[in-house]
């Protein structure tokens, strides 16, 4: 039910939001599925949870949800997978209607089918991998041996020719083994294979301490980095060879490998067997890479033809989930077999609500039709805004601070023209605006191919505010000629400058100045005023001037919403005692400081407006002297001061006293229906979680302190309000100087040099000083201070932003957030 | 140019603007006065702009004094 409801002005697309009514559907449980579907794909209901104490286990779709979930599983895995091996997903979303539970078993076949390939490939790979160390090992003891034999050769050689029976530690173990000789009985065991190089030394010290020095350990460290069989990564490692006597030393030796994670490889003693063990390795590793090359390409057939369904199925799998999610929230009414479902809907949807009820009825072939009826509520229905592309960005920016009340002026409408205008104002150059607006046309431009594209965070939020910066631009490039800045330079485009030299020889021109001696110029700042000594001071003046004759129209254009407002939900209260004393406090003061500023600026009077404004109050009743720009101001501010005095308790007092009288009127209605509501309440206990809301308590204290803090804000709102619309005045100061500095200080001071390379580093840092500074940190900043003067100060005038908005059940919105 | 002469060039603007509107998107009543309150809207506050500029400009208080290069 509409609070209030319109009848002062004729209706007006996006100033108040979509009337909304709270329904109640009742369906049978064979169509269910087919009706939320169909309501899912309307997109205009949003339904309320009536399970709400449930917990997610106990609700009756709760099997249903787990198999989506299950499912969801599966196609995460193949995802991962495809991106894993490189696949991209097709992104053409065909209408082939497949079966939910079809869907199921085939990929559950199919996620059985890939683990299967993927463990084949793994043991491939691993075996691969130890073929891979195997002839590594082969190739470097092979070496370790091939050295020795050979230093055992020449040591040989050495003792028959000395005799000395010197024998350095290797060469006569080693002769023995060569030769076989059976004279000495020491018989040696060896041990081979790849210890990972970090570990080398430990490994070392722990072989000597374990076996008291009694064996000998050989180390090479092999060039490239292993791939290690078990944890399938590169490894650098060393290839050991260990030579030891007895059985104990093998345990210890063999424990100690393992602790290592030392690989082992057997060695063959003679140099026979390792050639034929090299041949047999590298035959193996040969066959093997085939095997897993055929490996690979199955199982990328199989990712292949899960890519070209996987968005249709994804989307089927969410589009189920959701609709589960859904008729959990249904109640379901067990004597009756069907489920019950209340929700918001906007008015005009009846209709199309009713139509897919009934064709959810035929083409389930249910006996049962659904019924759809309009429920009374005193809730606050949701805010529910029908934007198209062009205003949703705004929308979005004013919902950013707060969602509009149901059914409240939108700030929204005005937003379109004012924001733009606002960062205007802060932004003034055509040359910058041009370079703004030529981006965001190629965004325009390209928006379906962009649409459908992922970008960035960035990107997506410029992409989304699109139509925000072109309004944005073209407002630039108008204010950027009203100040006449095309990159800080002024041109003389709408007629000759006003001012003259005083004399033909322009003598005193840079002492006592020109004259203006033609009519002013017709659009926008005299061109002679750039450069000038005296630039600052005028456009100072100028511009702050500019600054409070904007905000003080702004903000009076918020108090006339109010006004709207007050009238719509039939306030009377607010328009006599809110609305008249709040426009004559902020136009006495304010407004009267306008007119001083127009009338000044007219008559080109020198009266000091700051010494007026502050004598108003501190001594009305002193003659103005040479302030006076009007015959009979001093009686026009006093009686402008009294009014603003006698505002002040006019929106203070008088308002608290008509609400306490206005609920007593309701409260007394109301002590006689309640009797017959208590009957009702039983019948038609829908859900209504909010049965005592008419039993507000009225605390006077409470409401009398609300509104002299309302007062308060708005008098010391007035001042500080008006204050900070100067921010209009700093920003466009600071971008003309910047600009300005960029201009005169790199582009025209590297220009005067006559040397190619100076001029063209100059242009390149005037470029992208531009870019850096003026279009992006600068747009962003006066986007920034234009949102905020919105937001705060006009706003606060009239906007209350404490509803919340319509989130319809719809599978556009849902496939929308999945990204 | 005179201040009235352009006051009413713009309000020739804003009507014009106000038409095509109405010619181009003509959507139903509602939209229709959404569109004419934006146009409006832009039209008073470039005129806002461009009158204040102007008389700042008609009886200054300060003359230009060139920096003497």
């Amino acid at each position: 039910m509409a609070r209030g409801g319109g009848g002062c002005c004729p209706p007006m697309d996006l100033m108040r939001s979509e009337a909304m009514q709270l329904v109640q559907v009742i369906i049978p449980t064979e169509s269910a599925h087919l009706t939320v579907s169909y309501l899912g794909e309307l997109g205009l209901l949003q339904l309320k949870d009536l399970n709400a104490e449930k917990s997610p286990f106990q609700r009756t779709y709760a099997s249903q949800i787990k198999r989506c979930g299950e499912m969801a599983r599966k196609l995460r895995f193949f995802k991962e997978h495809m991106s894993k091996a490189g696949i991209s997903t097709s992104t053409q979303l065909t209408e082939i209607s497949l079966d939910f539970d079809d869907l199921e078993i085939k990929l559950g076949e199919l996620e059985a089918e890939l683990a299967e390939v993927n463990v084949n490939n793994e043991k491939l790979q691993r075996t691969n991998n130890e073929l891979l160390e195997y002839s590594t090992v082969l190739q470097k003891a092979g070496e370790f041996f091939y050295s020795t034999q050979r230093s055992a050769a020449a040591q040989q050689r050495e003792m028959e020719a000395d005799q000395s029976g010197e024998s350095s530690l290797e060469s006569p173990l080693l002769e023995q083994d060569m030769l076989t000789d059976a004279s000495k009985q020491v018989k040696l065991g060896s041990l081979s294979g790849l210890v990972p190089k970090d570990k080398a030394m430990a490994f070392e010290r722990i072989l000597f301490r374990a076996t008291r020095g009694n064996i000998f350990l050989r180390q090479e460290s092999v060039d490239e980095p292993v791939t290690d069989p078990s944890s399938a990564e590169k490894v650098a490692k060393n290839a050991f060879v260990i030579f030891y006597s007895g059985e104990r030393a093998k345990a210890k030796i063999l424990k100690i490998c393992d602790a290592f994670n030392a690989n082992r490889y057997p060695f063959p003693d003679n140099v026979a067997k390792q050639l034929h063990a090299v041949k047999e390795v590298s035959a193996k590793i040969s066959e093997l890479k085939a095997t897993i090359d055929m490996g690979l390409a199955h199982r990328d057939n199989i990712l292949k033809s899960i890519a070209s369904g996987f968005e249709n199925w994804n989307r089927l799998v969410n589009k189920e989930k959701s609709i589960y999610h859904t008729l959990n929230m249904l109640s379901v009414d067990v004597t009756k077999k069907c489920l019950v479902g209340e929700g918001w809907s906007p008015v005009f949807a009846t209709t199309q609500i009713q139509d897919a009820l009934q064709r959810a009825t035929l083409d389930s072939k249910s006996q049962v039709g659904s019924i759809f009826q309009v429920l009374n509520t005193t809730e606050s229905p949701p805010t529910y805004f029908r934007t198209n592309k062009f205003t949703s960005a705004f929308q979005e920016i004013v919902d950013a601070y707060g969602v509009a009340k149901y059914q409240e002026a939108n700030p929204g409408v005005f937003t379109v023209v004012t924001f733009p205008f606002l960062f205007a104002v802060m932004f003034g150059d055509w040359g910058h605006g041009i370079c703004l607006l030529v981006a965001t046309l190629y965004l325009i431009i390209q928006e379906k191919k962009l649409a459908s594209q992922k970008l960035g965070d960035i990107m997506e939020m410029m992409f989304g505010g699109r139509y925000v910066i072109m309004m944005m631009a073209l407002f630039s490039i108008y204010t950027g000629f009203i100040y006449n800045e095309f990159f800080s330079v002024p041109f003389e485009i709408f007629g000759k400058s006003a001012y003259a030299c005083r004399d033909p020889s322009c003598g005193d021109a840079a002492t006592e100045g020109l004259l203006k001696v033609r009519q002013t110029y017709p659009f926008g700042v005299d061109p002679v005023w750039h450069g000038s000594r005296s630039e600052l001071p005028f456009l100072n003046s100028l511009k702050m001037k500019m600054s409070i004759l904007l905000g003080v129209a702004q903000m009076n254009l918020g108090i006339v919403i109010s006004y709207f407002n007050a009238k719509f939900f039939k306030n009377s209260v607010n328009v006599w005692y809110q609305f008249v004393p709040q426009l004559i406090f902020l136009n006495s003061l304010f407004g009267y400081l306008s007119v001083l500023i127009i009338i000044k600026w007219c008559t080109g009077a020198k009266a000091d407006l700051y010494h007026t404004m502050i004598y108003m109050f501190l001594s009305p009743t002193d003659e103005l002297g040479e302030n006076q720009l009007f015959p009979g101001q001093k009686t026009v501010q006093l009686v402008l001061l009294l009014l603003a005095l006698v505002s002040v308790p006019w929106m203070l007092i008088p308002k608290p006293f008509f609400l306490k009288r206005e609920h007593e009127r309701r409260h007394q209605g109301q002590q006689y229906a309640m009797l017959q509501s208590a009957d009702d309440s039983v019948v038609s206990e829908l859900g209504d979680h909010d049965v005592s809301n008419h039993h507000e308590e009225f605390e006077f204290s409470e409401v009398f302190v609300h509104q002299l803090i309302h007062t308060i804000e708005f008098v010391l709102g007035a001042v500080s309000n008006t204050a900070s619309y100067l921010r209009l005045w700093a920003l466009s100061l600071a971008h003309s100087e910047l600009s300005s500095v960029f201009y005169d200080k790199v582009l025209l001071l590297t220009w005067g040099y006559n040397n190619i390379v100076i001029r063209i580093i100059g242009i390149a840092i005037f470029v992208a000083a531009t870019i850096g500074v003026l279009l992006v940190m600068e747009t962003l900043s006066a986007f920034l201070h234009a949102l905020r003067l919105h937001w705060v100060e006009f706003q606060n005038k009239f906007y209350e932003g404490d509803g919340y908005k319509f989130a319809p059940f719809s599978f556009a919105l849902i496939s929308e957030e999945e990204g | 140019m005179g201040f009235w002469v352009t006051t009413l060039i713009f309000l020739l603007a804003g009507v014009v603007g106000s038409l095509f509107s109405l010619l181009c998107c003509n959507r139903g009543p509602s939209t229709n006065l959404f569109h004419l309150t934006l146009v409006i809207t832009a039209t008073v506050c470039c005129w806002m702009m461009w009158a204040i500029v102007y008389l700042a400009q008609l009886k200054p208080l300060i003359n230009p004094i060139l920096s003497g290069e």
